[in-house]
């Protein structure tokens, strides 16, 4: 009975060190986070400010999903800030990994939204001062 | 319906309460950064996909507090509580809340449709009461009708009678009818802007209908404006239909009335701001000035019809 009760101890606490291994969460904010599109643009030209903060320190790269490469790596850090232009026409997602794994460790959603319609249906302008969509 | 101003505008501040933590909390300020290495400098990326395909359907709901006014006599204003969006638009058919329409052509210059429409005067008639009148005899034989006059027993409202015999002053019934005819769209930098010709085919007024508008919409960051400008010329079988009153109609509470066609105009402002791609606050304003003839009829209690509204809008 023992035996067993030390076992179980062991497991516990490995389990609970394997745990604490494990990726520190790490907080990433980008603003803007919404692109508002109209006619005669097609995109927007935005300055993205980039801020992330782990609680312990790691080596950390910001990817974007339409580039291969990161956009810029850190050291071994506790947070990083980057002031990024980009031309925006679409959905896409900026996420933070280590330089050599797989796994995201935060990811924040860029979204674009068109008000304007090529389709001069879409424009049709409601008859009734209700309809406010 | 009448709700004081000040509760018009709590339940406007605590939509925007309620939803503005929301798009705080995507938007929590960061903190410094401790450190920065000179890797990678960052470069401007674009994009080379395609433009996502406009999707068919369309669908949305807007929640808040608003009003139309009823420019008829013995009638409640209109609340707008819940306004939803239903379209569809296909190769050549579309549907656009209760419009359904066929594309005829779509050029550089123009898009043309065939429309099949309701004709909106009609929903004022649906919100009206009716009130009961007392006459007496005047010098001269003319019979006045004395004012606040309580219905008689067995009808509604029921009270003591104070009189003899009540007349009720009631806003004769209206029928929807149905439209078709023609629009041509306009668009470009300088605006969108539309023409449009409907014919009542359901043999109800038997009138017609010919407008005119322009709206420009201005976009700023999340925010946007779109002022309109409208002119509506509607026939006189319309606007006799509509808002006068015929022989058949008319009693000691209504006296007949021709209604003549005539020129409405109006001037309206809506604007969004966007919280999120699919969410956004919206508040919208309208002046609708009724012409002469209509205005003068003995059912119509005012000239004009404001709208507004202040709420959210989801699009799904």
């Amino acid at each position: 009975m023992r035996t067993w009760l030390t076992l179980l101890a062991v497991t516990w606490f490995a389990a609970r060190t394997a745990a604490g291994a494990e990726p520190p969460p790490v907080r990433l904010v980008v603003k803007p986070l919404l692109c508002v599109v109209d006619k005669p643009a097609d995109s927007c030209n935005v300055l993205f400010d980039i801020r992330w903060k782990s609680v312990l320190p790691g080596e950390y790269c910001l990817n974007d999903e339409t580039v291969a490469a990161p956009l810029r790596c850190w050291p071994r850090a506790l947070s990083g800030e980057l002031q990024h232009p980009r031309e925006v026409s679409e959905d896409f997602i900026f996420w933070l990994a280590p330089p050599a794994g797989t796994e995201r460790a935060a990811e924040v959603k860029v979204e674009v939204l068109r008000v304007g319609s090529d389709d001069r249906r879409r424009e049709r302008r409601s008859r009734h001062v209700w309809d406010v969509l | 319906m009448t709700i004081p101003r000040l509760q018009q505008l709590l339940a406007v501040s605590a939509l925007w309460a309620l939803l503005h933590p929301a798009y705080a909390q995507t938007e929590t300020p960061a903190t410094p950064a401790t450190t920065d290495a000179a890797l990678p400098a960052p470069a401007t990326v674009k994009p080379t996909r395609p433009l996502p395909a406009e999707r068919n359907w369309r669908f949305g709901i807007g929640l808040g507090y608003g009003m139309r006014t009823n420019p008829l006599v013995l009638s409640d204003d209109i609340p707008i509580i819940v306004d939803l969006d239903i379209a569809w638009f296909g190769k050549r058919w579309f549907f656009d809340n209760f419009d359904l329409g066929f594309q005829l052509t779509d050029n550089p210059l123009f898009t043309a449709n065939a429309v099949a429409r309701v004709n909106s005067d009609r929903v004022f008639f649906g919100k009206t009461n009716i009130r009961y009148v007392n006459f007496t005899i005047a010098a001269g034989g003319d019979r006045v009708p004395i004012a606040g006059a309580p219905p008689p027993p067995g009808r509604p409202d029921n009270g003591p009678s104070l009189a003899d015999d009540p007349q009720p002053l009631e806003v004769p019934d209206r029928d929807y009818a149905i439209e078709m005819g023609l629009e041509m769209l306009f668009g470009g930098e300088w605006g969108q802007a539309s023409l449009r010709g409907f014919h009542d085919v359901s043999q109800t007024h038997e009138g017609f209908e010919i407008s005119a508008d322009y709206s420009y919409r201005w976009t700023l960051g999340r925010f946007s404006m779109s002022p309109t400008l409208g002119l509506a010329y509607k026939s006189d079988d319309l606007s006799n239909y509509y808002w006068g009153v015929n022989p058949q109609e008319a009693g000691l509470t209504l006296q007949p009335y021709e209604a003549k066609g005539g020129v409405d105009w109006e001037v309206g402002l809506r604007t969004s701001y966007y919280l999120t791609k699919s969410v956004r606050l919206a508040i919208s304003a309208d002046y609708e000035r009724l012409h002469d003839s209509v205005a003068s009829s003995p059912i119509v209690a005012e000239d004009h019809v404001i709208g507004y509204f202040a709420g959210a809008a989801w699009q799904f």
